[in-house]
């Protein structure tokens, strides 16, 4: 049983049932992990909340008793950010999943946040409408997620990201109270809060309802596959693609351990096994301009040295190449039982360089290194396989995966592009902000929980808040 | 990888937890429970395996009890994880440690005897040909029970014409598997079974001695009593026939496995020569019959779809009949909720799960006018489910309907030319 205080556990049953309060070890043991494989914590308590009104009494009674909190979503995030410790209540947001509304001539949609992103591009498609941020992790990942990570995914190369998608947003905030940010019609007057909110990673309170845009489905779309004899050529073409003006809808690169990963599974897209990287370009918008830009995409292609480059023009064909490369972080179990996923977002111009360094690295320290990208956004995605079970091996993935983020760092880069720093990324914060920025971070965190009670001890290190004081890093 | 000695649990391995699985899972779309979740289960497999939480850990026993056991999650996991060969394991585990609960020794029990299977079935079949169970279907749990019954009966009562000619060239032998409930409750899908396969040149023989196929003893945890019928069942199929025929997806998935239960090399073979009834008429084409002016819905039983990955075969056979104008409904691949007999032990799980696909098959526009299935306890499910909603939609195999349009080409009658 957990160590949860007897009382506590009442009330919140009092609040949502005693069926939706999880306090028995094997249950809290499902919550000990979200997608990224080398973090693991199991909470206090899970509650699962199934209204907003249950939202809402739940944060309060926790503001009340002084206990920390962590909201989560479907739990697929890589940064080990819906994790919840011994002494924290993880609030899962997934039986809040109803899609309040479609307003298909404001090309607007109101949402829950458990509500699972594919399903709003579903429910919004007989409108001719869709919600474009995209992550692979789509089928399963909730909105509400997508909110506190700023989601990207493929098709943010052209969209945006996740932020650039919610117009409002009804919060409950870490005391409590109610606020409504942002309007639904678009750009208020005054601070962006919903940007500010959009991406705080769980720090700022929960959303208890989502206003999203709606994008037309563009009349024509034509994916492109390009194979390539070597990463370096088709991190050029990248370049070339980029520099013309043409914004692709998406451009994404796996290299061959990643192809190969992919080809073996049940969602095997066809893509040549004997090619050292291929690049998906998919271009959208009216017939003639698709048809325009694909010429030119297919010359610069070939300029870099695509080997062979097929287009898919049905949407069962689309569909089938977008599958391999939105499933292949789940594929990567094939490879090794344990990976480090990374996230780093380098300028375009230095992919190439960063890419053999990344080999060089790999190769060093005699790991498998698999890569998988959203090239058109230099936002790498390096994979990097292994078995937990090997301490020595374990303890040279670490050190690799340090130099690849200094790497990344050094090439004038962040480190996170889109899955969020989470308990994953803290240490390297220090990396790219100066302490003054890391303590301003602190104080607008402080602002709108000053006892650090929402997804506490992560993101932000919290010596940066407090007093200096050393502090071991893990 | 392969170490034998972890049995099952080694087939975990390659989960990295990315969460893929997740909208594949019923239980999981009818909690937002991660308990209730593949993901959740394999932590929960993986804790037992380990010693980290014992095998009458209440908590543990009632989520694993609560997976429905479609394989759904297999489909959509792109690391390959044998979720199915794990689930095996655990449970046979926890039932060495904690037993079966009663109920599902009772229900077991009556499948694994002839001297209880045989009074249990005429009691049904008197339910269902006096109309009392038509009459006393609806949404109660007792209703439920008379709905499945009732959705077990013929479309119409037709007298058994003469076996039909052959329209295709010779293809070789088949033994007829019968199973429990198919022969007991669905003679006439058997009949069905035994006609269309005819018409497409297969010789179909009969075999005598052969049991129930122990799906639901091994899905349960017993797979002492799964076994013994497996060995039973092997004594009497060696060296009959080129192919073993199976209409049902739930018998047919744990047959195709005989191989991985009884681990003999007789087991083995055998279990290579189980081919659904789909399986054989789309090798044969199958011969196209006559018209059949129906809107039809199709929902892949889970055994079929995941466990023994047949996907296209049985629309083949639906092709094969002009004028069925054919639709699968959003959700058509996920579970009904039947499971074997998960729908007696967790009965309001069992109903979150098929009120999703009833409610899908109520939107539908036109609304079909039947729903076609290949295993007797979706047929049941989903008819149960159909009735419990008033909707006066009835269910049927696929062999029915090809049957059906053989018939409609006038293949059955007594002077039908060759």
């Amino acid at each position: 049983m957990s160590g949860a205080d007897p009382d506590l556990v009442r009330a919140l049953g009092a609040i949502v049932g005693p069926r939706w309060v999880k306090i028995r070890d094997a249950e809290r043991r499902t919550y000990e992990a979200d997608g990224l494989p080398t973090h693991a914590s199991v909470p206090m308590v899970a509650v699962l909340p199934g209204s907003k009104a249950e939202v809402i009494a739940i944060v309060r009674l926790l503001h009340e008793r002084r206990v920390a909190w962590v909201a989560r979503g479907a739990g697929t995030g890589l940064s080990g950010g819906a994790l919840a410790d011994a002494e924290t209540v993880l609030i899962p947001l997934t039986r809040m999943n109803k899609i309040l509304g479609i307003d298909p001539t404001a090309r607007r949609a109101v949402i829950e946040p458990g509500v699972v992103n594919a399903r709003l591009s579903e429910a919004a498609a007989p409108f001719g409408l869709g919600y474009a941020p995209d992550p692979s992790s789509q089928a399963a990942c909730t909105i509400g997620g997508n909110v506190a990570e700023n989601a990207g995914g493929p098709h943010c190369l052209k969209y945006g990201a996740t932020t650039a998608h919610v117009v409002a947003l009804e919060v409950v905030l870490p005391d409590g109270s109610l606020a409504t940010l942002g309007c639904p019609q678009g750009e208020p007057w005054g601070p962006d809060l919903v940007g500010l909110f959009v991406g705080s990673e769980g720090m700022f309170g929960i959303a208890l309802e989502i206003t999203v845009r709606l994008e037309p489905v563009p009349a024509a779309v034509r994916t492109l596959l390009a194979d390539f004899g070597s990463v370096r050529a088709a991190t050029e073409s990248v370049g070339a693609i980029i520099a013309s003006g043409i914004v692709p809808a998406a451009l994404e690169l796996l290299d061959q351990a990643c192809v190969r990963a992919v080809e073996a599974s049940i969602y095997a897209a066809g893509y040549p096994t004997d090619a050292a990287a291929v690049l998906l370009v998919e271009l959208d918008g009216t017939r003639a301009a698709v048809e325009a830009e694909t010429m030119m995409v297919e010359r610069f292609l070939t300029e870099a040295g695509a080997r062979t480059i097929r287009s898919a023009e049905t949407a069962e064909a689309r569909a089938r190449l977008w599958q391999g490369r939105k499933k292949a972080f789940g594929a990567m179990g094939r490879i090794a039982p344990d990976l480090v996923v990374q996230d780093a977002v380098v300028p375009r111009s230095a992919l190439p360089d960063v890419l053999d360094t990344i080999t060089e690295v790999g190769r060093r320290y005699d790991l498998t290194i698999a890569n998988v990208f959203h090239a058109g956004d230099g936002n790498l995605h390096p994979n990097i396989c292994y078995d937990h079970r090997d301490l020595a091996l374990r303890e040279r993935v670490h050190r690799a995966s340090k130099e690849i983020m200094e790497a990344c760092v050094a090439a004038g880069g962040s480190i996170t592009g889109e899955h969020g720093v989470g308990a994953d990324k803290m240490e390297y914060m220090p990396l790219i902000f100066d302490p003054t920025s890391l303590a301003t971070m602190c104080a607008v965190r402080r602002a709108f929980d000053p006892a650090e009670r929402a997804n506490p001890r992560k993101v932000v290190p919290t010596r940066y808040c407090r007093e200096w004081r050393p502090e071991p890093i893990r | 990888m392969a170490d034998d000695s972890r049995g099952g649990f080694a087939a975990l391995d390659p989960c990295v937890h990315c969460g893929f699985c997740l909208p594949a899972c019923p239980t999981y779309l009818a909690t937002g429970d991660e308990a209730d979740s593949p993901r959740g289960r394999i932590l929960l497999m993986r804790a037992l395996e380990r010693g980290e939480l014992r095998a009458d850990d209440p908590a543990l026993g009632q989520h694993l009890d609560a997976c429905l056991g479609c394989r759904g999650c297999e489909g959509a996991c792109p690391s390959g994880v044998g979720y199915g060969r794990g689930l095996e394991s655990a449970r046979e585990r926890i039932t060495a440690t904690v037993g079966l609960p009663a109920a599902a020794r009772f229900v077991l029990g009556i499948f694994a005897r002839r001297r209880w299977w045989r009074p249990a079935v005429t009691m049904a079949r008197w339910f269902r040909e006096t109309g009392l169970a038509r009459r006393f279907r609806g949404p109660t749990r007792t209703g439920f029970l008379f709905g499945m019954l009732d959705a077990t009966t013929p479309d119409r009562p037709e007298p058994t014409p003469r076996p039909p000619r052959a329209r295709s060239a010779p293809r070789g032998t088949v033994a007829l598997f019968r199973g429990c409930v198919m022969d007991g409750l669905f003679d006439h899908v058997h009949e069905a079974t035994r006609r269309t396969l005819i018409v497409n040149g297969y010789t179909v023989v009969e075999v005598e001695g052969q049991v129930c196929c122990g799906a639901l003893h091994d899905h349960a945890g017993d797979r002492a009593a799964a076994r013994a019928l497996a060995r039973r069942n092997v004594a009497a199929f060696l060296g009959q026939a080129d192919w073993i025929v199976v209409n049902s997806a739930g018998c047919g998935a744990l047959l195709k496995d005989l191989g991985h239960l009884l681990g003999s090399p007789e087991a083995e073979a055998l279990g290579r020569s189980v081919r659904d009834v789909t399986e054989l008429l789309a090798a044969a084409g199958p011969v196209t019959g006559g018209p059949v002016e129906l809107e039809a819905c199709y929902d892949p039983p889970c055994h079929l779809q995941h466990a023994q990955r047949v996907h296209r075969e049985p629309l083949a056979v639906l092709d094969a009949i002009p004028g069925l104008r054919l639709r699968q409904l959003p959700g058509a691949d996920r579970c009904c909720g039947s499971a074997g007999i998960y729908g007696a032990l967790h009965p309001e799980m069992s109903r979150a799960v098929l009120d999703e696909k009833v409610a899908a098959i109520a939107a539908a526009s036109p609304p079909p006018d039947v729903v076609l299935t290949g295993n007797p306890g979706c047929l049941m499910q989903i008819g149960a489910g159909l009735g419990a909603a008033d909707l006066p939609i009835p269910v049927a195999h696929p062999v029915e309907l090809l049957d059906r349009s053989y018939r409609a080409a006038g293949w059955y009658d007594p002077a039908s030319p060759s």
